[in-house]
């Protein structure tokens, strides 16, 4: 287990993650730029998930999380979160659902239920619930009605992460179907990003649009709530 | 943009002085205490009994209460509006907003939450102040960390600054050309591919430079490095830590005997 485990962790990895913490850090601003309904804030670990296994992805999302403590301290609690979101990521891709389109919907849509298991407890019992982040107005609407908080933040995560995390996980895809074969070749596993059925190029265009619609409809689920 | 990613700033103090590792173990125990203890005002006398005076112990008062007004003040108030908006609990209605009840507990369970948080922002900010990060790295490694950690935290750090660079530049230089990432909607979100695109595989592509050049370094090599620094770990730094670890597991111990 350990032995299989270091052998994920080769050079390339270790100069992946902090690549792939700062993509992280600086997608994670470009969205809050162009205020775009979702937080994008994982696509590095996803991407390290995938390429180099599901513990060099955990690692990164465990170290992103506090690095980006440093300049905004609200993330720090939420390391756990963003370990579970890669080491899913990894164990996804190493079961193949990394290699077309609706495959990686799916990998998006275990993420965000990691996500969203894992964040209840940080929020629960740190925050009472109420974190700082935007969609906590739907877990307090919610705690009005009558529910209890873990139920209420529960389903708040179950609503917000999906939108997120699928974007996040078509992102990856794009980026990894953009990447040359032979640079791929170099990452521990390259087979889990093999594209099958279909050239790259539609997967690419495909995983584009899905994206698109995926943050279009953050946009409409947030409307509704605020209108 | 483009911040400074290291908040250490060089002094000689007793602080300074002390091994990077007691520091650590301070700051950690800090937080947990404050988290794990069933008294109420525990981060509040923490914040003025420990925090204040280690931050005149490290000579870095002044920064540190300027880092406390642009980061912790904004983070922790934000908490506090909220859960003392949001937070269901309690009777005695203080006032009210909107529909939302502004209540005692509420109060007083967000001025908590608040300070808290602050206090976990504080601790940690003022490790960072004393401690130089590839002090602690090395300091680490001679512990027995792996040097491959050392290598991810302390190139992670050089590497923010520069990727937040060149994000900046990516983004005017799409807007000279006529980016639109300002109006509609669909229009914004069109626009994360043309600055996440170059952004990302510029970047990726540096990876395999990197690798080879660090592995001809012996990057790999399990050998034992000897360092040209030497760390002082004194008697005093070891009884602390020490007492430091006690320190928590009483108040975890204290914690689940009142529960």
């Amino acid at each position: 287990m350990l032995e299989k485990i270091k052998k994920d962790f080769t050079t390339m990895t270790w100069v992946l993650i902090p690549v792939a913490i700062a993509i992280n850090i600086a997608i994670g601003q470009i969205v809050v730029l162009l205020k775009l309904p979702v937080y994008l804030d994982s696509i590095g670990t996803v991407l390290v998930g995938v390429l180099c296994g599901p513990w060099a992805g955990a690692l990164t999302g465990a170290l992103s999380n506090t690095i980006w403590g440093l300049f905004n301290p609200d993330s720090l609690p939420w390391w756990p979160v963003a370990f579970f979101i890669g080491l899913v990521a990894g164990l996804c891709a190493n079961a193949g659902l990394f290699k077309n389109w609706w495959k990686v919907i799916l990998t998006g849509f275990f993420i965000a239920l990691t996500a969203a298991i894992t964040s209840t407890p940080i929020a629960v019992y740190l925050y009472g619930g109420i974190t700082a982040s935007g969609s906590s107005f739907i877990t307090a609407y919610l705690l009005q009605t009558g529910q209890d908080v873990v139920s209420a933040v529960l389903s708040t995560g179950f609503l917000v992460e999906p939108v997120d995390k699928i974007s996040t996980a078509m992102l990856a895809f794009a980026i990894v179907q953009g990447l040359s074969k032979r640079l791929i070749a170099r990452f521990p596993r390259p087979e889990n990003a093999e594209a099958e059925a279909g050239n790259s190029t539609t997967q690419l265009i495909t995983a584009l649009i899905v994206t698109a619609i995926a943050i279009a409809l953050g946009f409409v689920v947030r409307n509704m709530l605020a209108g | 943009m483009h911040e400074r990613l290291s908040y250490f700033v060089q002094r000689d103090s007793a602080l300074h002085r002390t091994n990077p590792l007691t520091k650590a173990v301070l700051a950690l125990s800090i937080i947990l205490v404050s988290f794990l203890s069933p008294w109420y005002w525990t981060p509040h006398v923490l914040f003025i009994l420990a925090i204040i005076p280690l931050s005149f112990a490290g000579k870095v008062t002044k920064e540190f209460f300027t880092t406390a007004l642009r980061l912790i003040i904004p983070a922790s108030g934000f908490i506090f509006i909220m859960q003392a908006l949001f937070q269901p609990i309690g009777e005695t209605v203080v006032f009210q907003i909107w529909v939302l009840d502004v209540t005692q507990e509420s109060l007083a369970f967000g001025f908590q939450n608040a300070t808290r948080i602050g206090l976990m922002v504080s601790a940690f900010t003022l490790f960072l102040l004393a401690t130089h990060p590839s002090e602690l790295m090395s300091d680490l490694t001679r512990r027995g960390l792996p040097g491959q950690f050392s290598y991810v935290i302390i190139s992670t750090l050089q590497i923010i600054p520069q990727m937040q660079a060149k994000a900046q530049t990516i983004l005017s230089a799409q807007r000279s050309r006529g980016l639109d990432t300002e109006s509609t909607f669909l229009k914004r979100a069109g626009s994360l591919v043309p600055l996440v695109g170059p952004l990302v595989f510029g970047s990726l592509v540096e990876v395999e430079e990197r690798a080879i050049a660090i592995e001809a370094r012996g990057f790999t090599s399990t050998h034992v490095k000897t360092s040209l620094h030497e760390i002082p770990d004194t008697n005093f730094d070891k009884s602390l830590r020490w007492f430091l670890v006690a320190l928590v597991v009483i108040t975890l111990a204290l914690k689940l005997w009142q529960s």
